[in-house]
């Protein structure tokens, strides 16, 4: 019992440890890292948590993530750069819309599961990349460039420390508020339409609005994504939003893991470090990232973070001396939604 | 409430459903009065679950009609049906498989009582809790609460089914073979604990197991072929003789 | 309500491009001539989407993997085709065969690899598929590079024909390839109409049913049915490659549009594939051209909001059977 004490007393150090280490990194890193790979896995990883929400908790492999991003995103930058709203403003309003985006597009696809609603979202996806490629008020394929972020966030470029502290703090709570969702009555009921949609309704729950909301909490994440992302590369077009990029955004997810909100910024970095690093090395970058891609999706359904998660209760199990495996944690990690299940 | 205990509890007319060319269900008419406890019997294919989908909202009819608790209810959904009073459980389990069995007993109490969009936990969180960790006793689970319902032992599966069931109190109570596939031991559990149950909650019950329908059951009702074809006290169907050809497998009535 | 709807907008959009079409009389000098081009043009592309479209449905129908590889499988028979026909020098039609059987063999080989054992687990499936798309694509990126080329039609079908209307002429080949189309729809209509496999099918029959009705080969039956499907998806390439050209990035696109049209149809069916596949090929094309001027980049986008619709109206697709 004490040792198990001292085990999640050690599992929270550790996790301390990490997090200062993280803050750190604009103090003990280069200006290029901070920016290049610290503020980039940043906002990757809340819109990939975002799906990671969706699919973990609801059941929902959604590619339409970076729609509601890049909403978010170019309206965001579109008002402070050709409206010269102040960027805050600016921002919140790009959030609004893209939450309000999200329930349509969640109303509108509610009905769908499984490999269904994967396909109504790509073409959510499709329909707003080609919106925004080509309407001129978002710059068409240009998109919106110089976008200014806030002043007291400085100059991401020059000096992306404070813009990174920023992302870190964004990050927190986006974990914090999605964890603290999946544990209130609305969060697990959103697991159990999950698990078996004919039993909630059968329970008195109305799935459907289940659905639409949680797609619709989901939203402002992606959305408060896209922001960070226009203000950290002070640029967003259409590009940004483009198939690719979902499908993007899904790799690190699956790769980071579905089973856990913090697989999504492990996938991002993860990602981030080899698209800064390993292009030096190889000209088939992609090709690499399928095989990771690949294999995690054949040997671990949980990801990295399943990997882990695995090696550190082996690691436990260990150092307990042979003692049982502790009991299941109080909020168990969601089975990963490899099927459409459910209304079979 | 008041005003249901003078007429049925249901109330079946006309009741119809068609798979292509398959009659599932066919012209049924069926009464329960407030309190009884009524067996539905008959062999693979005699449209029992199917009837049982069309009174708990799950599936809707070709024709007919269905009055729940005075009401008719023929157009409203599995979720309406639920907040009247009506609870069900599957013939083949449908559990929340990955939540554990409390929070599976939990959702089953907020699904009647309210709160399920809740995103604050409050005073009623507390109460709803209670009633899990108390039809968690009453099914003999309190052990396994903290399991995830995906890693119980079938017995415990079908223990869970039913426990989802009598969390909200319902005033009807559907039952699709909760015997199946268990142990001598814990069908006589269950029998003790349906005959246990409250006298105001009405019992429709599909059984197999005539051990368990005919102890439990005041009336029952002999379906086969989509079609009622007795129905009558536990002594008058033992003595029937079309009851036994059915269940011998020889001939069709 | 919502699907009434759906059809009104469908019937104003027809009549707006009919008004157009005829407002000038049917004389020369009308829109008559360039109308029966363009609905040429949507409805050889549709042909084009029907024969990719029918590898995915027959896929999808019997083993219920949604191969969301079919896009780099159409895209990579057409690179076979192109490498044999302008580097080897050998005929297209030689050329378009040994290309199918590349793009077979290679789903064949995906699938016994990777799918086989993950029978049942349809969104795991999906993104496998997209990890071996995302791994095809950059191959192919690599050894047939980014400049986008088109295969050298057949000689014979290389001349346009006189359509003997308006002194109008046509490309043989993009016609050919809508036979190719009818062929391929009739072939598929006998064997889901005449086989064992077939009725598999359109029942949409699950896993514990299908070794009782396949007889004890289910395995085979879906290896042959991933191979002849990818098969599908490779002739697709070939032609597009011939019609059209070929260039990274297509794979995704016709991935895409394949989706639609299985989807519109319902998944797994074929009746449905044709009639998505001609919505498509036509919405496509008479939007790009009737649209007023100032929408016209709108087209692409009208495609999807279609699909949206459909399946916000109908979640699994037009005759997709509930699941
Ligand atoms: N969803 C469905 N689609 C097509 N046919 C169905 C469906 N559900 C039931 N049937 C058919 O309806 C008939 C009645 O089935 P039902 O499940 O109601 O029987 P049952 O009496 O519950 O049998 P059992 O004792 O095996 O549970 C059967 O012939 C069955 O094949
Ligand atoms: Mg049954």
């Amino acid at each position: 019992m004490t040792m198990d004490r001292m085990l999640t007393l050690g599992t929270r150090g550790a996790l301390a440890v990490v997090l200062v280490v993280v803050a750190l990194v604009p103090v003990l890193c280069t200006t290029f890292f901070t920016s290049q790979v610290g503020l980039t896995s940043l906002w990757l990883g809340i819109v990939a948590v975002s799906l990671t929400f969706l699919s973990g908790y609801g059941g929902m492999v959604s590619l339409a993530q970076t729609a509601l991003f890049g909403v978010a995103g170019l309206i965001a930058a579109r008002l402070s750069v050709e409206s010269g709203w102040d960027p805050w403003a600016a921002a919140l309003a790009g959030i609004l819309a893209a939450t309000a985006v999200g329930l349509l597009f969640g109303a509108v696809a509610s009905g769908s599961q499984g490999i269904y609603f994967l396909i109504i979202t790509l073409a959510f996806a499709q329909v707003t990349y080609f919106y925004f490629a080509a309407v001129p008020t978002f710059g068409a394929h240009e998109g919106i460039n110089g976008v200014r972020p806030p002043a007291v966030l400085g100059d991401p470029v020059q000096d992306p420390a404070r813009m990174y502290w920023f992302l870190l703090v964004v990050s927190v709570l986006a974990f914090l508020g999605l964890r603290h969702v999946s544990r209130t009555a609305f969060g697990l009921a959103l697991q159990g339409v999950r698990d078996d949609p004919v039993r909630m309704a059968a329970l008195g729950y109305n799935v459907r609005l289940h659905r639409i909301l949680g797609f619709t909490l989901a939203a402002p994440v992606a959305g408060a994504a896209g922001v960070l992302s226009a203000w950290s590369n002070t640029r967003m077009s259409a590009g940004s939003i483009s198939l690719a990029i979902a499908i993007l955004v899904l790799t690190t997810a699956v790769i980071g893991g579905l089973n856990r909100l913090e697989g999504a910024w492990v996938g991002a970095l993860i990602y981030t470090l080899c698209d800064t690093y390993l292009r030096g090395w190889t000209d088939r970058f992609t090709t690499w990232l399928g095989v990771v891609f690949l294999v995690i999706v054949l040997v671990s359904p949980g990801g990295v973070v399943g990997l882990l998660g695995s090696a550190g209760s082996w690691l436990r199990h260990r150092l307990a001396g042979g003692a049982p495996p502790p009991a299941a944690p109080s909020t168990p990690a969601p089975p990963v939604p490899v099927s459409s299940g459910g209304a079979r | 409430m008041t005003g249901a205990a003078t007429g049925p509890v249901l109330r079946v007319r006309g009741l119809t459903r068609r798979f292509g060319g398959v009659v599932a269900v066919g012209d049924v008419a069926l009464d329960i009065a407030p309190g009884e406890r009524r067996a539905v019997l008959g062999p693979n294919g005699a449209g029992k679950s199917t009837l049982f989908n069309l009174v708990a909202g799950a599936d809707t009819p070709t024709a007919g009609s269905i009055e729940l608790f005075g009401a008719d209810v023929t157009r409203l959904g599995a979720r309406q049906r639920t907040r009247m009073g009506l609870s069900r459980t599957f013939q083949t389990s449908r559990l929340l498989t990955g939540l554990t069995v409390e929070d599976n007993l939990y959702l089953a109490a907020i699904g009647v009582s309210g709160g399920r969009l809740r995103l604050l936990r409050t005073g009623r969180d507390r109460t709803a809790r209670e009633q899990a960790r108390r039809t968690a006793e009453s099914v003999g689970m309190t052990d396994r609460l903290a399991t995830l319902a995906g890693d119980l032992s079938h017995g415990e599966q079908r223990q869970l089914e039913i426990g989802l069931a009598l969390v909200a109190e319902p005033r009807m109570l559907l039952l699709d073979e909760p015997a199946a596939g268990l142990s001598r031991s814990e069908r006589q559990l269950l029998t003790a604990l349906l005959l246990s149950l409250d006298r105001d909650v009405t019992l429709l019950l599909i059984e197999h197991d005539m051990d368990v329908a005919l102890t439990v059951a005041e009336r029952v009702t002999m379906m086969h072929d989509g079609v009622v074809i007795v129905e009558g006290t536990p002594t008058e169907i033992r003595a029937d003789q079309r009851v036994h050809d059915l269940y011998l497998g020889k001939a069709h009535v | 309500m919502a699907a009434t709807a759906a059809v009104v907008v469908g019937v104003l959009g027809l009549l707006g491009v009919l008004l157009q079409a005829f407002e000038k009389g049917l004389g020369t000098e009308g829109n008559v001539p360039t109308f029966i081009l363009i609905t040429l043009n949507g409805l050889t592309l549709a042909g084009l989407y029907f024969i990719s479209a029918s590898g995915l449905t027959l896929i999808f129908g019997l083993l219920r993997v949604t191969n969301l590889a079919h896009g780099a499988l159409f895209l990579l028979g057409g690179y076979v085709a192109l490498e044999l026909v302008q580097d080897a020098g050998m005929s297209w039609w030689l050329a378009a065969v040994l290309a199918m059987g590349a793009s077979g063999l290679v789903g064949l080989v995906v699938h016994q690899l990777f799918l086989r054992w993950n029978q049942g687990q349809d969104l795991r499936q999906a993104l496998i598929t997209i990890a071996v798309s995302l791994i095809l694509a950059d191959q192919m990126l690599a050894h047939f590079g980014a400049t986008p080329t088109a295969i050298a039609p057949p000689e014979w079908l290389a001349q346009p024909l006189s359509l003997g209307v308006y002194d109008l002429s046509y490309p043989r080949f993009r016609l050919a390839m809508l036979v190719a189309a009818l062929v391929v729809g009739l072939l598929f209509w006998l064997v889901y109409t005449r086989t064992r496999v077939g009725m598999v099918v359109r029942a949409g029959v699950d896993d514990t049913q299908m070794t009782s009705a396949l007889g004890v080969n289910v395995q085979r039956v879906f290896a042959a049915a991933f191979f002849v499907g990818s098969a599908l998806a490779g002739l697709g390439g070939v032609f597009a490659g011939t019609a059209l050209s070929l260039a990274p990035g297509q794979d995704q696109s016709f991935l895409v549009s394949a989706l639609v049209v299985v989807i519109v149809g319902g998944m797994g069916s074929l009746g449905g594939a044709a009639l998505g596949a001609l919505l498509l090929g036509l919405v496509d094309q008479y939007a790009g051209a009737y649209l007023p001027a100032e929408y016209s980049n709108l087209s692409a986008l009208l495609t999807f909001v279609l699909l949206a619709v459909i399946l916000a109206v109908r979640p699994t697709g037009l005759f997709g059977k509930a699941r």
